[in-house]
């Protein structure tokens, strides 16, 4: 029963993104999808942009100095193309493992559920992939990006899922996104998360990003936010949301976003027994200065940067000027939110001159810190190394 | 003048389109026309795998929904192991020996018209045999199919419709409209 009741959504949803889905293959930016140039607009000039098809852009680590990341610097990572969306005509479903399967308009669905506005990470399960040698498979990430901290405002899962009631046997939550494919045999996007991550009380329908609106091309009219966690469990562009009996089966979830349990030599295949991209391990990056910075012998330089990790707690950051050989502490500040991204800072006397190096590395309160490299693995994710920064101290 | 505005054309978009091309080799032609469908070539460029690597990818593409069959699968897979495989250096350029030798054969691939339609079967849109019972082969049938080329259509063949592809020249759409229009 259970079984018949998963494949029917798969199924459904397939169908429902074939027929949906009739988009363009040309130049162009086909009809009902936002071109890149539009979406390039949003952004700040210092956004490097990584792939056009799909559309992938971040900026880099000394651009991203801020305790709650702008729009403007906010990454982006498509699967498949941008649409846009009347929000007139949104409707958003809930399905699957139920007692009453709902739909709501967006008007309606803002009015019916107390937003919550919270300070939540996404990253990209592939930030950072280009640091992986020899290289992995995928988007090509630069060494910092692929990440950011806005403030969200949304409702909660859990109140939505609540109020459609959950029947016995729910245990994945999945998202389907409206991403409109180059042709119309483009697999809908559709990635499920386990029931206790979607009721965790910071995981969101979210409408609003920094206060507004959310942006085209970071998920308008709704999307789910799933702080910490990889980026492709916060479905943009949500359209149905299906509660599982068991996690969903689709390309994004079986071929993707795919680690192996035990690690595996480059070159090998994937081995059968492998483990879905769900938090992100601990990780940090130095915001300021940035590289090739200059400063004066005698003159204090201010190390500054943010450290985060997916689910748990960050215990300290340290700072190394001699290629990790010895660490400081550096001051760590509050955190804003559960999930959000935490302030350091180190001060630094420059003494010596020529080229000077910095190294950051965090630590969460089980005892894990940054690996200097971390395992390879085939797809390029987790990237959670060691960040450095070299500046030039004239004497 | 005229003349010189074509070459001039002509010339800015074959560099254009060759920004982004495959090292050439058996092979290239039908892993470009399929991979470019969703996403740029550099991705394949700048990261060589292994033979075993390309496999899983090529899995992971086709359940993602690229149009193609099995044996065009170990076309792809032998071409990409050959000229981008991270443990041993990709052999000299050398002309794709499976793109076929015919001229209008060429243009199918060239404007990856192969990529969804073949002469008797459905791959997503409707075979060429299909087309030209359809229209018939007269001036009228023929404008009309150029329309289709360029400005894409729906609804004709089902739900499925097919997409634009404003970079195929007018006389190039000429052409294939002529030879699809022959194909009974």
């Amino acid at each position: 029963m259970h079984e018949s009741r998963r494949q029917f959504l798969s199924t459904a949803a397939g169908l429902a993104a074939l027929a949906a889905l009739g988009k363009a293959r040309g130049q162009e930016a086909p009809a009902g999808t936002m071109p890149n140039d539009s979406v390039k607009a949003g952004k700040v000039s210092a956004m490097q942009w990584h792939s056009e098809r799909p559309l992938t852009g971040s900026v880099p680590a000394y651009e991203h100095d801020f305790d709650v990341t702008p729009t403007d610097r906010m990454f982006v990572r498509n699967n498949l193309l941008t649409p846009t969306i009347d929000p007139t005509k949104h409707r958003i479903s809930i399905k699957g493992l139920v007692d009453k399967e709902l739909e709501f308009s967006l008007e309606d669905f803002k009015a019916n559920f107390a937003p919550l506005t919270m300070q939540g990470m996404l990253e990209c399960a592939g930030s950072g992939r280009s640091n992986y040698k020899p290289a992995a498979s995928g988007t090509p990430w630069l060494a910092t990006g692929g990440m950011g901290c806005p403030t969200w405002t949304g409702a909660r899962l859990r109140d939505v899922l609540n109020i459609c009631g959950l029947k016995p046997g729910a245990v994945h939550v999945a998202g389907h996104g409206g991403d409109p494919g180059a042709i119309d045999t483009a697999a809908p996007v559709i990635r499920s998360i386990p029931l206790t991550k979607a009721m965790e009380a910071r995981t969101l329908v979210a409408w609003e990003m920094n206060g507004k609106p959310l942006p085209t091309v970071h998920g308008f009219p709704l999307r789910l936010v799933v702080p910490g966690w990889v980026g492709s469990a916060s479905t943009k562009w949500l359209h149905t949301i299906y509660v599982l009996d068991a996690p969903f089966k689709g390309p994004y979830m079986d071929l993707s976003y795919r680690m192996p349990r035990v690690p595996v030599q480059p070159g090998e295949k994937m081995p059968e027994d492998t483990v879905i991209a769900e938090a992100w391990p601990i990780k940090s990056m130095i915001t300021s200065p940035r590289p090739e910075a200059r400063f004066r012998v005698g003159e204090q330089i201010l190390i500054t940067g943010r450290a985060w990790i997916g689910e748990g707690e960050i215990d300290h950051v340290e700072v190394s000027a001699d290629e990790g050989r010895s660490w400081f502490s550096a001051r760590l500040f509050g955190r804003a939110d559960k999930y959000a991204w935490r302030k350091f800072t180190f001060p630094y006397l420059a003494d010596n001159p020529g080229k000077q190096s910095f190294i950051a590395r965090a630590w969460d309160t089980r005892g894990n810190a940054q690996p200097q490299v971390p395992v390879w693995n085939p797809l390029g994710y987790f990237w959670n190394g060691w960040h450095r920064v070299e500046v030039v101290v004239e004497a | 003048m005229k003349l010189r505005f074509f070459v001039l054309t002509a010339f800015v978009s074959t560099a254009a389109y060759s920004q982004d091309q495959l090292i050439s080799g058996p092979g290239s032609t039908l892993t470009e026309n399929k991979c470019k469908i969703c996403h740029e070539l550099q991705h394949i460029r700048r990261s060589p795998l292994s033979r075993g690597e390309w496999a899983d990818n090529l899995r992971n593409m086709k359940a993602r929904g690229t149009p193609m069959s099995e044996a065009e699968m170990a076309v792809i897979l032998d071409y990409l192991a050959a000229y981008y495989n991270r443990e041993k250096p990709a052999p000299a350029p050398s002309p794709d020996t499976l793109v076929s030798a015919n001229p209008m054969q060429q243009l199918l691939e060239r404007h990856a018209c192969s990529g969804c339609h073949a002469l008797d079967r459905r791959v997503v849109g409707p075979s060429f045999k299909e087309i030209a019972a359809r229209y018939g082969s007269d001036a009228k049938a023929v404008a009309a199919l150029i329309k289709k080329v360029r400005d894409g259509s729906r609804g004709t063949w089902g739900p499925v419709p097919m997409p634009p592809n404003s970079g195929v020249s007018e006389a190039d759409a000429r052409t294939l409209a002529g030879w699809i229009l022959q194909q009974r």
